[in-house]
């Protein structure tokens, strides 16, 4: 592929060996997965195929974009929506945590990730405000500051950076979803405001970039303009899709809740509104 | 999942202040998504961005777009769960529908296009038309929307 603005440095340039290890980290990780689920039907469990399909996914956009070298101001914003948005809701919709707990033999691993997942810490790193904080924040400083432009001809800066975005973006899927068994189950108030907060500042920053590219770069205007865009947008579908992952759980938790009332007190709860979980 | 309503359960009670809110949501998520499609993309009227837009603005349109958004499958939601229940009061939905969407025209016309100055309808041209013809369209919407309560209300009253 050729570089259509020749006058700017290309922006993975030192992207080389984390580029790699991501790639091989994220393939490592689905084929991991896969043999688990694999285990897991051996011995008669169920485990839906589609999160298989999932997972996959997620990864394989991982591992396709990591060592994919980006030019434009466009192709890095399609790049870290792939990468910070697409691939962490196909992950953490395939539930990966469960499907270890399920799969690891009873011992000192299992007790250990148990425990892990169980802790004070987890707690604390999937409070909703936190992680929508570690998440938008890191975008703002990325875009609003000099560090987007460091990242040009900082291969380290430019690997933590990688990293962040891919870290911050499972993290905030993570804890909106909420699929998984953590000990503290955070409520719908706060996850759902946790996604409005997230998807309003995404919205906000994506038209702040429109008007003013990042610092210290010299991409095209008509190329800001449009990763600005596609960023806005992608961002709406993304949210969407996590919106639809809330919902569905909303509704299958207030019907079972129903059901479980109605057959303790079958005669009269048939149209109560049970409290949202 | 369906609600087992055999002949011994109890008749579902239809819950129309429900219906007409999960609906009224759903009206003004549909009206921002037209708005969207036929103002901003279709037609090329509405600006992506104003420069002139104050900061103010730009908070409002974002946090506003999101719950557009997440409003529309919410609302949906709401109203899955309410036919689930056979809940949902017909009437007061439909009125419920021009409820949001003349309030979500309103809303656009007078806040974010007058007072926050997000955008214009249309940029080169005499605006009042524009406004006019807007804000016009919010009050009939919405005027349509109050007479449908109304008579869903006298409905029920009479039942």
């Amino acid at each position: 592929m050729t570089d259509p603005h020749p006058h700017h440095l290309p922006l993975h340039a030192g992207v080389g060996p984390t580029g790699w290890i991501t790639a091989v980290a994220a393939l490592v990780a689905a084929v991991a997965y896969v043999l688990a689920s694999t285990r897991l039907r051996h011995r008669g469990d169920t485990w839906p195929a589609c999160r298989d399909t999932s997972f996959v996914g997620g990864c394989g956009a991982v591992a396709v974009l990591g060592p994919l070298p980006g030019g434009s101001f466009t192709a890095h914003m399609a790049h870290h929506l792939v990468l910070a948005m697409v691939a962490p809701v196909l992950v953490v919709c395939a539930r990966p945590l469960t499907l270890v707990l399920r799969a690891l033999p009873p011992g000192r691993a299992r007790r250990t990730l148990l425990s892990v997942a169980h802790s004070k810490a987890a707690t604390v790193l999937t409070f909703p405000p936190l992680v929508t904080l570690f998440d938008i924040g890191g975008l703002w400083l990325l875009y609003r500051t000099g560090l987007f432009a460091t990242t040009h001809h900082q291969p380290l800066v430019h690997a933590a950076v990688h990293f962040h975005v891919l870290a911050a973006g499972l993290l905030f899927t993570f804890t909106v979803c909420q699929l998984d068994p953590v000990r503290h189950r955070w409520s719908l108030a706060w996850r759902g405001s946790a996604l409005v907060a997230a998807g309003a500042a995404h919205a906000v920053l994506a038209k702040a970039l429109y008007a003013t590219p990042p610092p210290h770069t010299t991409f095209t205007p008509a190329d800001v303009q449009t990763g600005a865009q596609l960023m806005y947008y992608g961002g709406d579908a993304v949210e969407v899709a996590l919106a639809v992952v809330i919902a569905i759980q909303w509704y299958t938790a207030t019907g079972r809740a129903r059901a479980r009332a109605q057959r303790r007190e079958p005669a009269s709860l048939i149209n109560s509104t049970t409290p949202v979980p | 999942m369906t609600d087992p309503v055999g002949s011994t359960a109890p008749r579902p009670q239809v819950e129309p202040g429900r219906s007409l809110a999960a609906c009224a949501v759903i009206g003004a998520a549909l009206a921002a998504a037209i708005d969207e499609i036929v103002f901003h993309q279709v037609l090329g009227w509405h600006h992506f961005l104003d420069r002139s837009t104050p900061a103010v603005g730009l908070l409002s349109d974002g946090l506003l777009h999101t719950a557009e958004l997440l409003g529309l499958v919410a609302g949906f939601v709401r109203y899955a769960d309410l036919r689930r229940r056979h809940a949902v009061a017909g009437a007061h939905a439909r009125a419920g529908l021009f409820l949001g969407a003349g309030a979500f025209q309103l809303f656009d016309g007078v806040i974010d296009h007058k007072l926050l100055r997000v955008h214009e309808i249309r940029y080169g041209v005499d605006l009042l038309p524009y406004d006019l013809a807007w804000n016009a369209a919010a009050l009939a919407l919405l005027a349509t929307g109050a007479t449908l309560t109304a008579r869903a209300r006298a409905e029920r009253a009479h039942t």
